[in-house]
């Protein structure tokens, strides 16, 4: 991550004006299985979506669908942020959203499965309520009604 | 944030984070700091080894038995860490026209699709590529103010989120196109040739321009980097 000295002006009154919420408790709940046995969810906050999707627009805080089994020339990126550099996407979705990269590791037999669905949020969003509170939660059960037994999330 | 709603909703989480003092602050459940810029979480494009080395130091936190945990991943990426912009530079195309210019990038632009099987980055507007010789006249009756009857803009997207989605393809598709044309570029020469020396180019710097002079500072900055 860039040191915030590096970023443009406009890039850190972004960053330091960031909502960030601050909290004292912490939710933790244990995995309670081996890892060869988990069936694991990819979750992001790229903004990535199967193309024909709805594109996310400016504080979009609903979720999109991506079945596991899609390949990178189905999904693009429309994450409405002020910018970032695309070019690595461009060149290797997994660098973002790594489907590949979780198929290989059932493939390696380090985790037992994926689930069937993952899913997109669009990340740098200055209020998040509606993904905390309802989009959020929402997809979590969905995941979990797939038996997904952890998720990991990844950033735009 | 997210990571915290799966969490209480009881699904274990462990997530990749690009911003430490924040991830200190907002403490999700399990969260690996990586030292990568926006765009690069993973760290290195078409580097599955090194990817999965991320992966790996992510999973391995899901182990822990309390939380919150914030871990660090060791390894640096080379990633570029300042992204060039259009008002850090002069283009220096002044007579070029945008259209003439994506018409001649589009053998490359092809060829990269095909070497990347059929995958490409263009397609936020809905416009097919060979259908871009319009979209730019489009974008240049906004910058001129003049009227232009543009059918092929979809009904249910503003007008000014159209054209961000249109500045991203028209950006992904020479970007795409150059990157087949060069394919070993160092740190910002891509978009220091995209800003300093294309017609396309030249055309958003003054459709963001544009724009911040109607108002528009959000899309502005976002279609001018």
């Amino acid at each position: 991550m860039p040191r915030i000295e590096d970023l443009t002006e406009i890039q850190r009154q972004t960053v330091l004006n960031f909502p960030c919420f601050e909290y004292e408790d912490a939710p933790f709940v244990r995995l309670g299985k081996p890892f060869r046995q988990i069936r694991l969810a990819l979750v992001t906050t790229a903004g990535v979506h199967l193309r024909g999707d709805k594109t996310f627009t400016a504080g979009d805080q609903s979720y999109r669908l991506i079945p596991s089994n899609a390949s990178a020339r189905d999904i693009i990126q429309s994450h409405n942020s002020i910018g970032f550099d695309r070019t690595a996407v461009y060149r290797d979705l997994n660098v973002s959203f790594p489907m590949d990269r979780l198929k290989e590791l059932v493939e390696r037999g380090i985790i037992g499965s994926t689930t069937a669905s993952y899913y997109s949020f669009m990340g740098a969003q200055t209020n998040p309520k509606r993904i905390l509170e309802e989009t959020g939660p929402e997809a979590a059960r969905l995941l979990l009604d797939e038996g997904a037994d952890a998720a990991i999330l990844t950033p735009t | 944030m997210l990571a915290r709603a799966f969490e209480a909703a009881g699904l274990p989480t462990t997530s990749l984070v690009l911003l430490k003092d924040h991830a200190q602050r907002t403490k999700p459940p399990r969260a690996l700091f990586v030292p990568f810029p926006y765009g690069f979480a993973l760290g290195k494009p078409n580097d599955p080894e090194f990817q999965h080395r991320v992966l790996s130091t992510a999973l391995e936190l899901l182990n822990a038995a309390a939380g919150p945990v914030l871990a660090e991943f060791p390894e640096d990426a080379d990633a570029p860490v300042r992204l060039l912009q259009s008002s850090m530079v002069q283009n220096i195309n002044n007579e070029g026209d945008p259209a003439n210019e994506l018409t001649a990038m589009r053998r490359y632009y092809l060829q990269w699709v095909e070497q990347h099987s059929g995958r490409t980055a263009v397609g936020n507007s809905g416009i097919p590529s060979r259908r871009f010789r319009g979209l730019v006249r489009y974008l240049q009756a906004y910058v001129a103010g003049t009227p232009y009857d543009y059918q092929e803009k979809p009904a249910e997207v503003s007008q000014i989120q159209f054209m961000r989605q249109a500045a991203d393809d028209l950006k992904a598709f020479m970007l795409e196109a150059r990157m087949q044309q060069r394919p070993n570029h160092r740190d910002n020469e891509l978009q220091e040739w995209f800003w300093e020396e294309t017609a396309v180019g030249l055309l958003l710097t003054r459709l963001a321009e544009r724009l911040k002079h109607d108002g528009e500072e959000r899309a502005a900055f976002g279609i001018a980097r």
